[in-house]
């Protein structure tokens, strides 16, 4: 570039005079050497060790060698100003919890604001609190009040830019950012660019697996978000570093050195992450005739009371869901509707599906769920298996008919304390047997001492499906992993377990790869249960909602093959670029 | 060359402050989590005298008072005891034991043959000084780097003695206890001419990191440049709206002074000189605006790169004589049922002194170019490959 011989050095010696003087002092024995160390230890780094990692509890996060590496630069080699860039599925989440994690020990995190795409806020959460004892509020909670009144905030990006909290967000000095899926702040005329760009803050980490999105400048915009300056103007990082064509980039070896200076990106290939194979067997069981009776007429009360009030929409979601999950389970809740609520309409429909429901008296997943674990009480190793369900209701009942045929139960939900929930998988661990928990657990501990897992109803949402997996089919697990979803023929279940699940091959997904698809279908405005609910409801017959369902798998499928390309596509772009430390 | 500076954990902070108090004659007391320090009136140090607990690892500064204090790499006491350290005994003496481990040079260490056995053979004694100089490195746009060097020099011949310089750092880690003895020999006369010849040493050590940052910031100059260049163009473009607007202005008041009646055409007459003074002025200005562009804004430019300009300041911190022996090294090789005996130039604490070439080809044995075969002589790795 011009100008180099433009730009003057100035040398100043000291005087050393005071040196040359203390040449005729008599120093004691040793002095001369502790003034030597002295020196050079005034002139060393303040203890450049990640101090809180002896802090961490083993079992709850094992951490491998380039997490904690990166999380080591970020702090202290990049002055606390990082792109974390890591390819998907190697940990970036937890590459940030350590740096979180030892902020903490040193003090460094008054305030901490932590944006994400609205769909994993949660996920987030539970992983700091989980794996490193993290306690951050989401702006999702209950008593989540506003951005001035908490000093650890998860929020979804799109929250912190609206209109009634940007202000404050805004007003606020923070001392950390840590902005997730980092390339969608790429577009500086957007108000979530706008939005990063004037927040103001001590450390910064953003995270993506995939720094550009369509052309290289992305990676110009997102890096001068962390370090302005870092690349000079855009214009100058246009000439000198992009070909005329935006496809491939030139003077690699000059960009590589500015980037080894804020990014750092690891390949899955240099690192040793290696998953036991997982097998997935999905059955679908034909409902009863009372059972199907008991479905239609729910899901017509659900689409008739719908199509009247949509604000009632949580609630028909829950009964559309529990109906599948157990009888019992729907009970409690249409018989709370029923005496909760004196001006109810359609009490009618509400006291014959209550009529419905008593009639039944076989409950088919149930039964069906028998022969699982009768297969793992012979084959597996002190016939462990773990049965998730939604619904309290559901669980209690299950939990009854197995210890009913003389099996070993253990009950996990919400409701416990933590040091109760820690002795519950303790037991569940010595004594064997079956654990029937709720999706409390998937905020929960690490099981990977149990490798078959059973969905026996599935949540609308994939990172919860994937999060109940990620509890068993983890880092530390051994043997490959079984899991078994349960659905009824021609229900919901089975739409989104079969159009769905499937299409996108969820259950072979890792977080990180659902992360991407899930961010880039809500960068497209959708909630995933809301999707699902939609098409149910506004669908005329059984062929609409099957077209309906595929539709929305073409949708996914579509998200999944460009993140797939994209992730593509920056590793063509990284590739031959050594972004390791150096070694000089 | 490799920085001299050691990084600080806290058990580093520990050791040190322990052993920097008891040698000057504070006694101290260990428990798990503090330690009670006491300072007898009579000695020489700015600690204050008397009995001191001393909190080992972090806390909120409020826990420090007189007679309490944070022991942590970051903490007021130690930086406060550094200081002290520091200055307590900046020159000295140190000693290279000849007996301290031989090392065999690198062309040998990475070659298949091996060293049966090594003898050295000292002839007589040489100094050496080793300055440990701070080199402070300010740029508007960078972050302040210091680096810390160590540099050695021998007395008599003044070359430069880079493997020296490193056994130096070996020997004065926080882990040694004693490698100091006796008083310094050299006089302010000897050492002057020598602390020149360090200072050339280690610019030239440092020209690589200086050559980095000087091209960031000369870089962070020409976007400045860039970005001012650009503004001023835009400003020169509203500058020429703003003038051919005025323009037609002018014309349409001329236009009404040619047709209008008498007390508009006053009017306009009035206006037009107040827009023609105005256009004389934006005239003006774009004119001056046009050619600072045009040669290229001198002004600012220097103003830029002079403010972008790198301040390096070098501060010689400590100054050691070292004594070290001088002779010859036996380096008895052995390769397969082959031995070779070979006789090198040797120093304690600088290793083999003498560039050694390959017996066939000439070239320098070095640590890419090894030591190959010694079956006819010593023979590199570059002429085995190209038979």
């Amino acid at each position: 570039m011009s100008g180099y011989d433009l730009v003057d050095i100035e040398v100043t010696h000291e005087s050393a005079d005071d040196l040359l003087d203390s040449l005729s002092e008599d120093g004691t024995d040793g002095s001369h050497l502790q003034s030597i160390q002295a020196v050079r230890l005034q002139a060393g780094q303040p203890d450049s060790e990640l101090r809180s990692l002896k802090e961490l509890d083993e079992n709850a996060v094992k951490l491998l060698e380039h997490q904690v590496d990166a999380a080591y630069r970020a702090l202290f080699e990049m002055d606390g100003k990082a792109l974390l860039a890591d390819e998907v599925g190697l940990g970036k989440t937890i590459e940030v919890g350590m740096i979180l994690k030892e902020m903490h020990f040193r003090e460094t995190d008054e305030s901490v604001l932590i944006l994400t795409p609205a769909q994993l806020a949660k996920q987030w959460q539970a992983e700091l609190r989980e794996k490193f004892g993290l306690d951050f509020v989401c702006n999702y909670d209950d008593e989540f009040e506003d951005f001035d009144a908490h000093n650890y905030i998860i929020a979804s990006i799109d929250t912190a830019k609206s209109e009634r909290h940007r202000q404050t967000v805004l007003d606020r000095d923070w001392d950390v950012l840590v902005l997730d899926e980092a390339h969608y702040v790429k577009n500086e005329e957007t108000d979530r660019y706008d939005l990063i760009d004037r927040l103001s803050y001590n450390y910064a980490f953003f995270l993506t697996a995939t720094p550009i999105q369509n052309e290289l400048t992305d990676l110009y915009n997102v890096v001068s978000l962390l370090r302005p300056g870092l690349f000079g103007t855009r214009d100058v990082f246009h000439h000198y570093f992009v070909n005329s064509n935006q496809e491939t980039l030139v003077n690699r070896d000059e960009l590589q050195d500015r980037l080894n200076k804020v990014m750092i990106r690891n390949r899955r290939e240099d690192t040793d992450i290696d998953f036991t194979d997982r097998t997935i067997d999905t059955r679908t069981f034909d409902p009863t005739p009372k059972e199907r009776e008991l479905y239609q007429a729910v899901s017509d009360y659900v689409k008739g009371a719908y199509s009247q009030d949509q604000g009632q929409k949580l609630v028909l979601m829950l009964l559309q869901k529990e109906v599948v999950s157990s009888p019992v389970a729907l009970k409690k809740t249409i018989e709370k509707r029923l005496y909760d609520q004196s001006e109810l309409t359609h009490a009618d429909e509400l006291e014959s599906i209550l009529d419905l429901i008593d009639e039944i008296d076989t409950v088919t997943k149930q039964e069906r769920l028998l022969d699982i674990v009768e297969e793992a009480r012979d084959n597996v190793e002190m016939g462990r298996v773990i049965v998730f369900t939604q619904f309290r209701a559901t669980q209690q009942q299950i939990l009854d008919r197995l210890a009913s045929e003389g099996y070993t139960v253990h009950a996990f939900h919400g409701g416990h304390s933590s040091s109760e929930k820690e002795q519950i998988v303790e037991d569940f661990e010595e004594e064997g047997g079956i654990l029937v928990s709720t999706d409390a657990m998937s905020e929960g501990r690490n099981l990977q001492f149990c490798n078959i897992l059973v969905n026996l109803d599935l949540p609308w949402n994939p990172m919860r499906v994937e999060q109940r997996i990620g509890r068993v089919h983890r880092i530390g697990q051994k043997r490959d992993v079984f899991i078994f979803n349960m659905a009824l023929k021609d229900t919901v279940e089975e739409y989104v377990l079969e159009r769905l699940y499937h299409k996108i091959d969820l259950f072979q997904q890792s977080v990180g790869e659902l992360s991407s698809i899930l961010s880039r279908l809500e960068e497209s405005g959708t909630s995933f249960e809301d999707e699902i609910f939609e098409r149910l409801v506004a669908a005329d017959s059984e062929v609409d909602l099957e077209n309906d369902f595929d539709a929305m798998a073409v949708d996914l499928q579509e998200q999944r093959e460009l993140a797939d390309k994209l992730e593509e596509f920056n590793s063509g772009v990284f590739e031959g670029f050594d972004l390791g430390e150096s070694d000089d | 060359m490799t920085d001299a500076s050691i990084s600080v954990t806290q058990s580093v902070v520990e050791q040190f402050t322990e052993r920097y108090l008891r040698s000057i004659g504070c006694s101290i007391e260990r428990s798990d989590d503090h330690w009670l320090v006491s300072v007898p009136d009579d000695i020489d140090t700015e600690i204050t005298h008397g009995r001191h607990t001393l909190i080992r690892g972090e806390g909120t500064p409020d826990d420090d008072d007189d007679r309490t204090k944070r022991l942590h790499p970051e903490s007021a006491f130690f930086q406060q005891l550094l200081r002290e350290a520091g200055e307590r005994s900046p020159s000295g003496k140190l000693s290279i034991e000849s007996e301290s481990d031989i090392e065999s040079p690198e062309w040998i260490q990475n070659s298949s043959v091996e060293v049966q056995s090594a003898q050295f053979t000292p002839y007589y004694d040489r100094t050496a000084i080793v300055v440990l100089f701070r080199v402070g490195i300010e740029t508007v746009s960078e972050y302040q780097q210091q680096l810390l060097r160590a540099v050695a020099v021998d007395t008599r011949s003044e070359e430069s003695l880079p493997k020296l310089a490193e056994t130096f750092l070996g020997t004065t880690t926080v882990e040694s206890e004693s490698a100091t003895s006796g008083a310094v020999q050299l006089t302010k006369t000897d050492v002057r001419p020598l602390l020149e010849t360090a200072r050339e040493l280690l610019l030239e050590s440092v020209q690589g990191q200086l050559d980095d940052i000087h091209r960031e910031a000369s870089r962070a100059a020409d976007s400045e440049v860039e970005e001012y260049r650009q503004m001023q163009q835009q400003r020169i473009q509203e500058l020429q709206e703003e003038h051919s607007n005025l323009s037609s202005k002018i014309n349409d008041l001329s236009e009404k002074i040619n047709t209008g009646d008498e007390d508009s055409r006053v009017q306009a007459l009035r206006e037009r000189k107040e827009l023609k003074s105005e256009y004389e002025e934006l005239d003006e200005t774009l004119n001056e605006l046009q050619e600072r562009r045009d040669s290229g804004f001198p002004n600012r430019q220097r103003e830029i790169r002079e403010r972008h300009s790198l301040d390096v300041q070098v501060t010689p911190l400590t100054l050691t004589e070292v004594e070290y022996e001088r002779g010859e090294i036996d380096f008895e090789l052995i390769d397969g049922s082959i031995h070779q005996t070979v006789t090198l130039g040797y120093g304690s604490g600088i290793g083999v002194a003498d560039t050694v070439r390959c017996s066939s080809c000439e070239r320098e044995l070095t640590e890419r170019n090894p030591l190959q075969t010694i079956s006819d002589g010593l023979e590199c790795q570059s002429c085995t490959k190209e038979r």
